[in-house]
């Protein structure tokens, strides 16, 4: 609680204390009464025995401060418990009954809300008559509106949990579920409100008091002795500064406590992770010497650094990409999949993100490059689309600004010929009456235009690669084949490489040329598309094929899911991050993380007992299997991975039963152990044969 | 949904209005006496009142007040004799113009301090504007003038610490005597706005469209204004129109500490000078104008954002 409140919470908290003390003891402390005169010389500045100085009449102006935080405090206090009072049981019941109840005590609260409350408090006080009474009950009914609205929204909030329900339904009195469910629910926003609140009261006491609208003299307030002291200013500064400051500290110090209060209940701060300050120490990364590759990513890292630990989001990625082709890359949502692609074109955001491993776009070192140098490379040779093309586009400007936007400042078109070229980028990517388009706002089109959209804006530029983060994800089936057959178009004409970000093995079967499959931020699988999917040896890659419904399923068949949940990547399993998953794991698995291993000179996956292997079916004691030397793979050492620096097809012995040469699938049905684990019968998937003719 | 805000604004100034008028209306003490004298006979008095129509029941009463207030007349005062619209009207350019350059200091000093707040939120640029604006918050606008004029009038002198130029006078004085009190007014809701512009800007960029626009290798400043600006500002237009009531508020203090003959000092004086009929004028002008400022402030909305327009 203490460290969650910070320092600040606790010095304004003892400061209100203090003042508060003051007040309530002012008449047992050693100071002179405050209207008593030539207690000292009069407009003395600040000195031991009047630690504020003395005013005209020689009155000690520290007492006078005191004594003005009577009202002060007073009218705070009283006038917020009077709102409360009032307020909260409307808001209360608002919130809790709603439908008619609600309507009626929000319309009245609106058209309340809707008064300049210190105009009125003002002619209230003015006709009423300007004393303690008055101003505290002004203030305080002018605060009630404020407090309905925060306790409604709150009861409202809690009235529609699992909670209350299931009390409502169980037939608890309202009264009790009021009492024993609501009340300590809104307690602490109240708590942090009461003290805003008495930031404003007082704020709006002293107004009243600097126009002589207060409490009258002789007792003295702080607006009142703030008034007072203007008059001799310049000779007397210290008759304004003294109670000045003491009002700011006291107005700044309610005005933290509630502040700090709120952020205890404010889900934002509390509930997501909180990103520190990055130790912004970059990411050891090893001397590498790019091959000859359009896109080269070598051992790429980026790790988060947050108060849970260090989230490895990408964790030592490397693949290779030539013109024309198309990678993609698979996994659950939160494998890293994403962040992967965020971070080749570092688009991570600013605090907390160390970035490690090389990127190299044609032979040039991504990495090494200043965020203008980026700039010149984004939008021009690298493009991306994202997922959702509902929030791809910019809502409030129109889809012609958007478009002709990197046309101008990239190419430098001007404004007309920009707009020309960007009808006939939409033209391109299949929008009817572009023309009419290009007037249109993001919110008048449908998801797949929208896309659409998106896809003209990545191209416009004439990209080398096209980055497509599940750019089908969110669009209708119908809709999906389409963009997809759109972005496989343009990747033809255009000779670009595509890196699809895909969970859709259907698409990533139709689409790629290579796969990556990624768990919890590692390449866990990588090969030639046809390779990985006839001959997959890592369980997870299995497992994510299994969990592809088929059309040829019977009805009504069980739809095969990967048990259990994405790790949390602040706290990864030890060994194979995959193992608490995995029905084949054995204890090597606990206790050591497997590298990559080489199946053939492209296809690379990590795992000690690959299915379809005499690895997979091995002696079922771990130890003993870990110790039978030729059946052990031989691991292909980290960040030389790259294609490029694999020198040899195969570094070491393959793990026996494999066929290199793919003669046979290796199927269970072929090392015939398939029983030891579940069915493994492999899904019928389409596979790159089958997509050849569909039309490539 | 046009109709349905006018018919809440119609409501709303019918209540406002109602409750302008009540307040005086249902003040102990007898207008009569204010206008006759203590010394004045019980059958003047009763004769006035017939006169007044304040024997007639109270809503009798707020009709043919809220008729009279349809042709613009609001009464004209026991004290000075000068019809309360008059007064009111001759002062009204005052409180207008210190408002707008009120709002222009607020909204010109808010918009790249929240800018730039959010641009790289926790940084230590972020934590210092962030802290001004909390210490901004907490000073009330009568401590802030009181400081300003002291710095700015008292020690060094460059500015006036009171006095009024019309701008049909001279423009160059006018703006000299508009700009410290303007400045004192903007502040508070220079704090207001740019807190809330920083937190929705903060939002807005974390959305996938910059993200994008990052990706389609625009620069921080292009993206920061065009981009991220108007997606973000309209909390801040909300603000602006719902802070105006405490700007109003603010005007009678500031006007007061510096001397400006505007409609909050002629409210404060009248309440001095027991002119509650004045009073009475300068509340309902205020109180429809902000209702009225707001209702305007929704339109603004759809400007700023076409879904709304086109809902």
């Amino acid at each position: 609680m203490r460290r969650r409140l910070g320092k600040g919470f606790w010095i304004a908290s003892g400061w209100i204390g203090l003042v508060l003390a003051a007040a309530v003891l002012a008449d047992l402390l050693p100071l002179p009464g405050y209207d008593e005169t030539l207690v000292g010389p009069p407009q003395a500045g600040p000195s031991l025995a009047h630690p504020f100085g003395t005013d005209g009449l020689g009155r000690d102006v520290f007492s006078r401060v005191v004594y003005g935080a009577r009202v002060s405090l007073g009218v705070g206090i009283g006038a917020v418990l009077l709102g409360l009072l009032i307020g909260a049981p409307l808001g209360l019941l608002a919130g809790y009954r709603g439908k008619a109840t609600d309507a009626v005590i929000m319309a009245v609260n609106d058209i309340a809300l809707a008064f300049p409350a210190l105009v009125f408090a003002l002619a209230v006080v003015a006709f009423a008559g300007a004393n303690l009474r008055n101003v505290l009950i002004v203030l305080g009914v002018l605060g009630v509106p404020a407090w309905t609205r925060l306790v409604r929204g709150t009861t409202m909030a809690f009235a529609g949990r699992e909670f209350v329900l299931a009390a409502r339904a169980l037939g608890v009195r309202d009264r009790r579920i009021l009492w024993r469910e609501i009340v300590p629910n809104v307690s602490v926003p109240a708590a942090s409100y009461a003290f805003l609140g008495m930031a404003v009261v007082i704020v709006a006491e002293g107004s009243l008091a600097f126009l002589g609208l207060s409490v009258q003299a002789p007792t003295p307030t702080w607006g009142g002795l703030i008034n007072e002291g203007r008059t001799i200013m310049e000779n007397a500064p210290h008759l304004v500064l003294a109670p000045a400051l003491v009002m700011f500290l006291t107005v700044l110090s309610f005005n933290v406590v509630g502040d700090r209060l709120r952020a205890l209940t404010d889900v934002r701060q509390s509930g997501l992770e909180h990103v520190r300050r990055a130790a912004a120490q970059p990411l050891p990364t090893a001397p590498h010497t790019p091959g000859g590759q359009l896109l080269q990513v070598a051992d790429l890292r980026t790790h988060f650094v947050t108060e849970r630990g260090v989230v490895k989001a990408v964790d030592g990625v490397s693949f290779t990409l030539e013109r024309g082709r198309t990678l993609a890359v698979v996994g659950e949502s939160g494998s890293g999949k994403s962040m992967l692609i965020r971070s080749i074109l570092d688009l991570l955001p600013g605090a907390g993100v160390v970035r490690g491993g090389k990127v190299y776009l044609d032979g040039d070192d991504l990495t090494g490059f200043s965020p203008k140098e980026m700039r010149q490379v984004l939008g021009t040779r690298l493009a991306a689309v994202f997922q959702d093309p509902m929030t791809a586009l910019n809502p409030v400007r129109t889809i012609g600004t958007q478009v002709a936007e990197p046309l101008r400042v990239h190419l430098g078109l001007s404004g007309k010929r920009a707009r020309a070229h960007a009808a006939v980028l939409l033209a391109s990517v299949g929008i009817p009456e572009p023309e009419r388009v290009l007037r249109r706002y993001p919110h008048q089109l449908s998801g797949g235009m929208r896309q659409r959209v998106t896809i003209a804006m990545a191209l416009s530029c004439g990209p080398d690669v096209l980055f497509a983060d599940e750019p089908t994800t969110a669009l209708d089936v119908t809709v999906q084949d389409q963009v997809l057959r759109l972005i496989h178009r343009q990747r033809q004409e255009r000779n670009m490489a595509t890196v699809l970000v895909s969970h859709d093995l259907a698409v990533v079967a139709e689409w790629a040329d290579e796969v990556i499959v990624m768990y919890a931020g590692k390449v866990v699988e990588r090969g030639p598309a046809a390779d990985l999917f006839e001959r997959t040896r890592m369980p997870y890659t299995e497992a994510l094929l299994q969990s592809v419904p088929r059309l040829t399923d019977p009805a009504h068949h069980r739809l095969r899911v990967i048990t259990g949940r994405p790790p949390d990547l602040a706290a990864l399993p030890s060994g194979c991050a995959f193992h608490p998953r995995c029905p084949y794991a054995r204890e090597r698995c606990v206790t050591e993380a497997p590298p990559l291993f080489q199946e053939t000179r492209e296809h690379l996956y990590a795992c000690w007992y690959p299915r379809g292997t005499e690895a997979a079916v091995g002696d079922p004691v771990p130890v003993a299997l870990g110790e039978s030397g030729p059946a052990d793979p031989v691991p292909v050492a980290l960040g030389e991975s790259g294609p490029a620096a694999l020198g040899e097809p195969a570094a070491g012995p393959v793990p026996a039963g494999t066929d290199r040469n793919g003669s046979e699938p290796g199927g269970p049905e072929h090392n015939g152990a398939g029983s030891a684990g579940p069915d493994l019968k492999r899904p019928e998937l389409a596979g790159p044969e089958g997509a050849d003719n569909r039309g490539r | 949904m046009i109709l349905h805000r006018l018919v809440r604004l119609l409501v709303v100034l019918l209540v406002v209005t109602f409750l302008s008028f009540a307040l005086l209306a249902l003040l102990p003490g007898d207008p009569t006496t204010q206008i006759l004298g203590v010394s004045a006979t019980e059958e003047a008095r009763a004769q006035l009142r017939q006169e007044l129509g304040l024997d007639d029941p109270l809503f009798v009463r707020y009709a043919a007040w809220l008729g009279a207030l349809f042709t613009g007349d609001l009464g004209t005062s026991y004290i000075t004799s000068v019809p309360v619209t008059e007064a009111l009207v001759e002062r009204l350019p005052v409180t207008i113009e210190l408002l707008i350059a009120a709002e222009i200091v607020a909204i010109g000093l808010a918009v790249p301090i929240g800018v730039a707040a959010a641009r790289r939120a926790g940084s230590t640029t972020d934590q210092a504007l962030t802290a001004l604006c909390f210490g901004l918050l907490s000073t009330p606008v009568f401590v802030l003038g009181v400081l300003l004029i002291l710095v700015f009038a008292v020690k060094w002198q460059v500015l006036p610490a009171t006095g009024w130029t019309p701008i049909s006078l001279d423009l160059g004085w006018n703006i000299t005597s508009v700009l410290l009190p303007a400045i004192t007014l903007g502040c508070g809701q220079l704090a207001v706005y740019a807190r809330l512009l920083r937190a929705d800007m903060i939002a807005t960029l974390q959305e996938d469209y910059i993200t994008l626009a990052r990706a389609r290798g625009l620069s921080p400043r292009r993206i920061l204004w065009r981009h991220a600006l108007r997606p973000s500002a309209i909390s801040l237009i909300t603000a602006i129109g719902l802070n105006l009531g405490a700007l109003v508020g603010g005007t009678v203090i500031i006007e007061t500490l510096f001397g400006l003959p505007g409609v909050g000092r002629l409210i404060v004086d009248s309440i001095f000078s027991r002119d509650y009929l004045t009073v009475q004028g300068g509340v309902v002008l205020i109180s429809v104008g902000y209702v009225l400022v707001n209702f305007a402030v929704d339109l603004v909305y759809a400007a700023v954002d076409p879904r709304i327009r086109h809902a």
